[in-house]
Parts: C-alpha cells; sequence; structure tokens
C-alpha cells in the first residue's frame, strides 16, 4: 500500500514534505486545539436547494439530539476530486463525506485514507438492509470502507410517449436496434433524438461503461486483468458513435446536467437519467409531465441482461477527522427514518432508500411524485438494487479499489472521444486506453 | 457631416457588439425559466421577472459569497498596495546592492503559473492553521498581486520628477517625511489604480480559491456561484445570469467612480515599463 | 563634507532596505519556498491524496519530454497565445483609435468597451457558453435566422470551432486592457506632432504610421509582454470554456499540470510539467526583451 512505501534512502514522502512544513515554523498547533470546538463538517455533491434544505433538517434534529454542530459544504460531481485530494493531503478533512460513488471510497480506503465503516453499519442496524447492500463497499481487508446512502439509477431511459406516439412507435426499445429507429423517427422539428454525453469527463466514462455491458463486454475480467479490448467494446464504440448524429451538437460536452436539462426541457426525445428527471420535469416544464416514462437502457440483443449504472452513493469518514465519534454518530443519525425521508423526497425517485425498512415506510410512500410515477420508481428501485458500477462490475467481479481512478483519468470518455469525434483509429484508441488503465493498475 | 455620422455610427456598432454579451445576460436573467427552454429564444422577455434575484439572495448562500468576496479582495488590496508602495519607494529611489537583481526577480515571478505554486503553498497555510480561511486565500492572491502592483507602481513612481523629493529634503525634511508629503500625493493616481487592478484581479480569481477553500463560510463568488449552480442535477441558465450580474455590480460601481483615475493614471506611466 | 555625505548615503540604503523588506519577506514566503518546493516535487512520484512516493530524480522530466501530449499541448498553448494575442493587440489599438475620437457619448462607449475586462471569467464564460449554447443559444438562433448555417453549430465541441471559440472569447475579454493603455498613451502625444506631420500633407494612415505607431512603441512592447505573459499561462478561461475539450484539441499547459495533479493525482508529474512550463517562458521573456533592447539601441 502506498503509505507504507519506503523511498531509497529510506525516508517516506511524508517524512519529506515533514520536512518542508516544519520549515514553516508553527506547524500543526492549531489542528490539535479544533478537535473539541469546531462543529463537523459534512460533505456532499448533491446539494439542489431541496436536498440543502432537507440536510439542514437532518443537522438541526441531530443538534438538538446529541448538541453537536454540523456544518454542510458542497463539493460537485466533477469537483470533489480536486477538493478531497487537496484536503487529504493536508489533514484539513471533512468528517462525514455522503454521496460520493462507491469507487471512490474504495479507492481512498485503499489508500489508508478512510476510517472502517462496520460499527456505523452496525448502529444503523444491519438487519434494516436490502440483503446485500453493503457488498460494494466490502473492501480488501474484510472491513467496511463506508456504507450507501441511497441507491441510483443513472442510466434509465427516459422517453416521450407523446413523441413516440407521433412517430407511430409502439412499444419502449429495448435493443439498440429499436433504439436507433426510434430516435431516427423522433428526431425532426428542432427535437433531437438522445442527449448521450460525448464529453471528456465523468458521465461520458460511466455511461459508455454501460453500454460496454450493454453489447455483452466488459472493462475488466473477474480477477481484474484488463479486458477493455473485446468484442463488446468495439460493438459499443460503434454504436455510440451511430447515435452521435442523433444527439445535439453541443453533446460533444455534455455532462450530467445538460444532458437531463436537454430532455427536461423537451429539446430530446429521449433522456438518459436518474429519476431526478421526475423532479425537474414537473417543476419546469409541467406540460410534458404526464407523457414520460423510463426503462432500462437498450442492450444490443434482449440475449444481453440489462445493466443498469449504480454509483452507490456511500456514506464515508476521513480517517484523519478530529472527531471520529461524533461523525460516527452523525453518519448513523443520517438514516434516522424522518431525516432520511425528507432527504429521498427532496428528489424523489433520485436517490432511493438503501433500507428496506424505509422503502416500507407509509410516511416514505406519502410523495406525490413518488405516487404518481410509482411503476418507474419501482423499476428505477429494482434496478438500482441489481446494479453495478466500475468498481463492481458483476458479482462475480473482485471489487475493484482503482475504478475512482481510472474515472478520475477520464481514460474512458477519452477513448469514447477520439473514436467517435475525432475519427481515430478503433485499434489504437482501444490499446492506448488499456495501456493507460493497466499502468493506473499498477501503481 | 456624413463621414462623422457614419464614423460614429461604425464606432457604436462596434461597441455594442461587444457590449452584447452584457446586454444578454441581463436579459436572459429576468427571463422565467420556461421562457429559456423555447426555441427560437425570444429577444425581449415575454414576461418580466425578478424570481431569480430573489431566490439567489433568499435560497442559496449567495450572499455569504458575496461577503467573502468583498472582505477577500478589500483585504488583498490594502495588503498588497501597502507592501508594494514601500517596496516600489525604495526600490525606485534608493540605491544598494541588489537593488536590479530584486527588480529582476518581480519580473520573474509574473511567469509562475499559479498551478505551479498552489501545493505546497497550501501544505504550508495548512501547517500555519490557516486553510479554509479568507485570509489564507489573501496569502495566496498575494502572490500575483504582488508583482503587478509593484511593477505597476514602481513605473508610476518613476514617473514622479526627482525634484520633488529633493527640494523636500533641501528644506529639512526627513526621508519618510518627503515620502509621506511629497510623493505620496503625486502617486496617489497610481496607487489609485493600482489598487483597482488590484481588487479586479481578486474579485475574479478562480484557481486558488477553487483549490485552497472548500468551505461555504470562506469560499468566494467565483467557485460559490460556480459549485452552487453549475450542478449534475440542473443547469439554471437564469439564475447563473441573475448571479453574473450581480457578481458584476460592484465592479460596475467602482469602476462609474473611478474610471478616469483608471485611464489617467495609466497615462501617467502605467505601463513605461 | 564628504564623510557625512556617505553617512546618509549608507543610511538612506538601510532605509530603503528597510521598506523593501516587506516585499522580499512575503516574496520569499509565498513565491520562493513554494517555488523551491515545487522543483523539489517534481523528483518525486507522488500520489496526490495521500502526498506519498518515492524519489525517481530527473525521471519526470525523461518521461515528460517523451510524451506527445506534452508537445501537442505546448502547440495549443502557443496557438492560443498568438492567436488571443494578436486579437487582442489589433483590437485594442483600432478600438482606442476610435475611442480617441469624439465619438458621441464617448464616456459611455468607453466604459462599455472597458467593461469585459472588469468582469471575472467565471461571469465571461458563463455569457459565452450560454450565447455558444447549441438549443438555446442566441448566436446559433441568429445565423439560423438569416440562412448563414443550417444546423446549429457546436462551438466548443468540435475543431476547429472549439480554439476559435476560446481564441475569441479570449480576445473579447483581454482586449480592454489594450485599450486602456494605448488610449493613455495617446492621450500624452502632443498635438503638434500631428500638426507638423500634417503640414507635411501626410494623409491618416501616413499619420498613423509616421506619428502615431512610434510613440506608441514602448507601450507597446510592455503590454504584448504582459499580455503574453498572462495568455500563456491562462487557466481559468480556458478550462471553465472547454476543460481542455473536444478531448485535448484545446488542452494548454497549465490545464495539463492541473489534469496530472489532480485528475491523474501524479503530483509530481505535475510540478515537472509546470517547472518545463517555466523555463519556456523564461526563455521566450529574455530573448523577447534582448530583441526589444537591441532595436530600442539601434
Amino acid at each position: 500500500m502506498a503509505h507504507t512505501r519506503w523511498t531509497g534512502p529510506g525516508m517516506t514522502r511524508r517524512t519529506a514534505l515533514g520536512g518542508l512544513a516544519a520549515a514553516s515554523a508553527m506547524a500543526g498547533l492549531p489542528r490539535a486545539a479544533r478537535a473539541q470546538t469546531a462543529p463537523l463538517r459534512w460533505w456532499s455533491p448533491q446539494s439542489s436547494p431541496a436536498q440543502a434544505a432537507a440536510y439542514e433538517f437532518q443537522i438541526e434534529a441531530f443538534k438538538a439530539a446529541t448538541g453537536i454542530d454540523v456544518v454542510f459544504e458542497r463539493t460537485s460531481d466533477e469537483g470533489y476530486a480536486p477538493q478531497l485530494a487537496a484536503a487529504f493531503s493536508s489533514g484539513e478533512v471533512p468528517d462525514v463525506v455522503t454521496h460520493l460513488p462507491s469507487f471512490a471510497a474504495q479507492t481512498y480506503y485503499a489508500n489508508g485514507l478512510l476510517e472502517p465503516f462496520n460499527d456505523v453499519i452496525e448502529a444503523i442496524g444491519t438487519e434494516k438492509y436490502y440483503e446485500g447492500a453493503n457488498n460494494v463497499f466490502l473492501a480488501e481487508d474484510g472491513n467496511y470502507c463506508a456504507t450507501g446512502i441511497g441507491n441510483s439509477a443513472a442510466n434509465m431511459l427516459w422517453v416521450r410517449r407523446d413523441l413516440m406516439a407521433e412517430a407511430g412507435i409502439d412499444k419502449i426499445p429495448e435493443t439498440w436496434d429499436e433504439l436507433r429507429n426510434a430516435v431516427s423517427a423522433m428526431q425532426k422539428g428542432g427535437i433531437y433524438g438522445a442527449p448521450l454525453p460525448y464529453g471528456v469527463n465523468s458521465m461520458t466514462s460511466l455511461i459508455f461503461i454501460g453500454f460496454i455491458h450493454q453489447a455483452g463486454g466488459q472493462v475488466f475480467t473477474p480477477d481484474l486483468q484488463v479486458n477493455l479490448d473485446n468484442e463488446g467494446t468495439r460493438n459499443a464504440l460503434e454504436f455510440y458513435k451511430e447515435m452521435r448524429e442523433y444527439c445535439p451538437p453541443g453533446a460533444t460536452n455534455y455532462s450530467w446536467g445538460e444532458s437531463l436539462t436537454a430532455f427536461v426541457s423537451g429539446a430530446t426525445a429521449t433522456g438518459i437519467y436518474t429519476g431526478r428527471v421526475l423532479i425537474n420535469v414537473n417543476d419546469q416544464n409541467p406540460p410534458l409531465a404526464d407523457h414520460i416514462t423510463c426503462a432500462t437502457y437498450p442492450r444490443m440483443s434482449t440475449d444481453i441482461a440489462p445493466w443498469t449504472f449504480n454509483d452507490f452513493a456511500s456514506v464515508f469518514i476521513p480517517a484523519q477527522s478530529q472527531n471520529k465519534e461524533a461523525a460516527k454518530q452523525f453518519a448513523a443519525f443520517l438514516f434516522d427514518p424522518p431525516g432520511y425521508i425528507r432527504q429521498l423526497h427532496a428528489a424523489p425517485g433520485h436517490v432511493l432508500p438503501i433500507l428496506r425498512t424505509i422503502s416500507e415506510n407509509p410516511e416514505y410512500q406519502d410523495n406525490a411524485i413518488i405516487q404518481k410515477y410509482s411503476s418507474e420508481v419501482d423499476l428505477m428501485a429494482a434496478s438500482a438494487a441489481n446494479g453495478f458500477n466500475l468498481g463492481y462490475e458483476s458479482p462475480e467481479h473482485q471489487s475493484n479499489s482503482k475504478a475512482g481512478e481510472i474515472i478520475g483519468s477520464n481514460i474512458i470518455s477519452e477513448m469514447v472521444g477520439r473514436v467517435v469525434l475525432n475519427g481515430d483509429n478503433v485499434d489504437e484508441a482501444l490499446s492506448d486506453a488499456s495501456q493507460a488503465i493497466e499502468a493506473i493498475m499498477a501503481s | 457631416m456624413i463621414r462623422r455620422v457614419a464614423f460614429n455610427l461604425f464606432a457604436w456598432g462596434i461597441v455594442l457588439a461587444v457590449a452584447f454579451p452584457l446586454f444578454w445576460m441581463l436579459v436572459t436573467s429576468v427571463k422565467p425559466q420556461f421562457e429559456l427552454f423555447r426555441r427560437p429564444p425570444t429577444f425581449l422577455p415575454e414576461t418580466w421577472t425578478l424570481e431569480h434575484y430573489i431566490r439567489l439572495i433568499q435560497d442559496t448562500p449567495f450572499l455569504t459569497y458575496f461577503k467573502n468576496s468583498i472582505i477577500l479582495s478589500t483585504a488583498t488590496t490594502l495588503v498588497v498596495v501597502a507592501i508594494s508602495t514601500l517596496g516600489a519607494y525604495s526600490l525606485v529611489r534608493f540605491k544598494y546592492r541588489g537593488r536590479e537583481s530584486l527588480a529582476f526577480l518581480v519580473l520573474f515571478t509574473y511567469l509562475l503559473p499559479s498551478v505551479v505554486l498552489i501545493i505546497p503553498l497550501y501544505l504550508m497555510l495548512v501547517s500555519m492553521g490557516l486553510s479554509n480561511t479568507i485570509f489564507s486565500l489573501v496569502i495566496a492572491y498575494t502572490t500575483f498581486a504582488l508583482p503587478y502592483a509593484l511593477w505597476l507602481l514602481r513605473s508610476f513612481m518613476a514617473g514622479i520628477p526627482e525634484d520633488l523629493e529633493s527640494a523636500a529634503l533641501v528644506d529639512g525634511a526627513s526621508r519618510m517625511g518627503a515620502f509621506v508629503d511629497v510623493i505620496l500625493p503625486q502617486l496617489l493616481p497610481g496607487i489609485i489604480s493600482t489598487a483597482l487592478f488590484t481588487f479586479i484581479l481578486s474579485w475574479n480569481e478562480y484557481l486558488y480559491a477553487l483549490v485552497l477553500v472548500n468551505s461555504d463560510s470562506a469560499r468566494p463568488l467565483t467557485t460559490g456561484v460556480m459549485n452552487m449552480l453549475v450542478s449534475s442535477f440542473n443547469i439554471e441558465w437564469s439564475l447563473l445570469m441573475a448571479a453574473s450580474v450581480m457578481m458584476s455590480v460592484p465592479l460596475i460601481i467602482v469602476f462609474a467612480f473611478l474610471q478616469s483615475y483608471l485611464t489617467r493614471g495609466f497615462g501617467a506611466g502605467g505601463v513605461k515599463g | 563634507m564628504q564623510a557625512s555625505q556617505t553617512v546618509l548615503e549608507r543610511r538612506y540604503a538601510a532605509l530603503g532596505l528597510l521598506l523593501i523588506a516587506p516585499t522580499v519577506l512575503v516574496f520569499c514566503a509565498v513565491i520562493v519556498y513554494p517555488l523551491v518546493s515545487a522543483i523539489y516535487l517534481s523528483l518525486f512520484s507522488i500520489f496526490t491524496p495521500t502526498l506519498q512516493g518515492e524519489w525517481v530524480g530527473l525521471d519526470n522530466y525523461r518521461t515528460l519530454l517523451a510524451k506527445d501530449e506534452f508537445w501537442s499541448s505546448l502547440v495549443n498553448n502557443l496557438i492560443w497565445t498568438v492567436g488571443t494575442l494578436t486579437l487582442q493587440i489589433l483590437l485594442g489599438v483600432g478600438m482606442a483609435l476610435v475611442l480617441h475620437q469624439n465619438i458621441w457619448f464617448r464616456s459611455l462607449a468607453r466604459s462599455l468597451i472597458l467593461f469585459p475586462y472588469f468582469i471575472s471569467t467565471v461571469v465571461a464564460v458563463l455569457v459565452w457558453k450560454w450565447l455558444f449554447n447549441d438549443l438555446y443559444g442566441i448566436l446559433n438562433h441568429l445565423m439560423l435566422a438569416v440562412g448563414m448555417i443550417d444546423m446549429p453549430v457546436d462551438y466548443l465541441g468540435t475543431m476547429p470551432n472549439a480554439m476559435i471559440s476560446v481564441i475569441l472569447v479570449g480576445a473579447w475579454k483581454f482586449f480592454p486592457f489594450v485599450v486602456i493603455a494605448v488610449l493613455a498613451r495617446l492621450q500624452t502625444i502632443p498635438d503638434a506632432l500631428y500638426e507638423a506631420a500634417r503640414i507635411d500633407g501626410a494623409g491618416p494612415i501616413a499619420r498613423f504610421f509616421d506619428v502615431t505607431l512610434p510613440q506608441l512603441r514602448d507601450v507597446l512592447v510592455v503590454i504584448i509582454m504582459l499580455r503574453a505573459i498572462w495568455d500563456f499561462k491562462e487557466f481559468d478561461m480556458i478550462y471553465l470554456l472547454t476543460g481542455g475539450g473536444p478531448i485535448t484539441s484545446t488542452q494548454t499547459l497549465p490545464l495539463l499540470v492541473y489534469k496530472e495533479a489532480f485528475a491523474l493525482n501524479q503530483m509530481g508529474m505535475a510540478a515537472a510539467y509546470a517547472v518545463v512550463m517555466m523555463l519556456i517562458m523564461l526563455v521566450f521573456m529574455i530573448v523577447y526583451i534582448r530583441r526589444t533592447r537591441q532595436e530600442a539601441d539601434t
């Protein structure tokens, strides 16, 4: 592991940097003083206004119950990596981090940056979880590096029934051929077929990994050998390239926000996103509200099982937290029904409950959106529960602690861009990407 | 006469083209969200609304960021101008060994890309217990603001005739007395101009703020707004444009009052090198 | 008399050192020390979040020079710098000449022209991204309306559009700096010079080349240097506009440094890139200063 790696003359990097820090005299004084008085810092990239309001409710309830202060601080999907890197390297870490993907937690844990999470899971109550819900957080050393705070089915196919009817399509596409025909039929009058992302960013990587699996391929073998160059990936690249003409011109820079907004605004006939679509359509473009529905994203053929991308939004506690006990208490408190339900209701259908006991809770079901779209929400919940991501490609796969770095490096989205946008040679792009991933695996 | 009108129209054509993005920002910020989804876009809003401004102020930490930015930029400006005025005075009017190499060093630090300094700077700030504070950004901003301020003030200082100071010295003033009584008043336009530039640079900085500050209590507007409004769950253009307008307001005010200083000050020697 | 003079001089020198002391201290603390650390870091292979790694000597530099990505980023960096700088200078000098004339509402026109420089890069980028938007952007709409195009243009996601867009936005944002400086200088050119030229029978164009341009020379030398440095190391605008995309087509060296440090978590490698980038700028600077000095001397 990295933190026990020794340098030539017997000096770790930390020692070297310690020397640098000592040069600036006042090393470390105020940090110790912080421990007792400072409030817990809670980071999350999920912070729409409604979610932030729910978090405030949880923070106040926790304060009332324990007298401990918590401050909420937002980070972002594309920004958390540098921010946490800076935080970890300086020791000025948040005390609780939520809603980062499971593979981010695994990566940090493997580098010794996180506190084992076993006792928090016990405090929440192992029996309350769906079965196997924590498998994805099992680290190599047998401990849990985090737990889930919510599931999400991030690559659902969203469609507009009104446009489908107009174009004479009677069934939601299940295969790639059907999808291609459908978007081609619906693309007219300034409406594009699909908002697939082609930018060099995490969304493109994550969504494209889904396409690889939907073509029966995989990025790694179950024992984590790089296996990117396979028939599935090649087919996925080809199909993804074909889909380009049905996506808006700006899709070359799309990430989650743009892709979502394109569907919600009515600019594309289909969408690819989580259940966040529901609340956004109802808030921002109500005329569409009665026409939308979702399905699992089409595959190359129906012989291949659907592959739902679930980032397994996590909760974890950095090892350098000055107040681990309080942080653990707070992490467990996040699952306290009134607050947790409020948090889930802030984006109904987007973050799906990780606890069986919450899904069954009538209070959770008591929400206009969840009721109006109950079949969609049920489908998403079922798909997400059987979902995967790069850290956990299939039940056979060992957990991959480098997945976070691979996504962060944008190797996969860069490969997609090279093939789709630049028209580079597929063999070359695949072999470059494979080599780059191997380099990360070896580091 | 016709030539004059034609020239004026030409000139104003360019001016309006340059200013169009700002006009568009203003217009977008008062359109309701659903109107933004209209294709083709409406030129002037069909429905005018201030809801985005109200939401920005009531439902988001915008005002906190705003306050942070004000404190941060003001503090940076004060620190940098104070240090660099003394420094420039010394560099221009005193003779000692190493003066020239010092001036060269100033020039050299211009070349440093911010990305080079970020991590060492961050480690340093943390070990001093200052990370995640506005003060840490003040220190970080000094890295690019000070060389520039020193450079500007040095040329302003060089533009002040030496005779004035010599006369005061002959009249029995001390060196610092002459500095306060003679140099400072002469230097005022330069100081104001330098202060403005420093303020603007600090108000607009993004990279340091992105990496060095991770808490809402110290985050300035640039990263705050991006972080808050450009997210994976929504891109609310009208809200973004409203935020952009409000971020620019202080600059407009400062600018409106001090514009003449800025241009005049520059003429006094700001870029004579 | 002689002796007391030296005492005074020595006292002055001491005072001079005292006055420069805060500057030197701050420089050492916030610039020199981090700089030395950065050079030191560039000799290690470091994993960013843990900051642990091992001594690799000059390996980082060897890897970097052998990497295509370094050279392509350097080329991008030069294209961006030269492109945007040229536009800034041309637009800036042109606009300054226009604004120097007595046009209607001159001070309003000046304020409007200078405004892009004073707004934050974040604001500029947001506004332009909104103008460029493929679906709801006014630029595409206007061009569609007048029939210049029949499909919306992808301004930021394809090449060469992305590089052109970045250069244009850069020029829009930064040319007012040139306007300010040139305008200020224009106001100090004595009218007598123009009178003399006019008497000699010089037309407006000849007057520009014979009178105005030589007078602007010193200012332009400095502006070009300042702006070249700033443009070369510009991070915010490119990062926020395209993030270096499509793929790496607009990725300049500062973006590469950021990517190495935070996306790839290779802090040591990033430091090496940064050091090399600095050296490149240093070389350019020295050459530039030499050449302008020589020209000034001849």
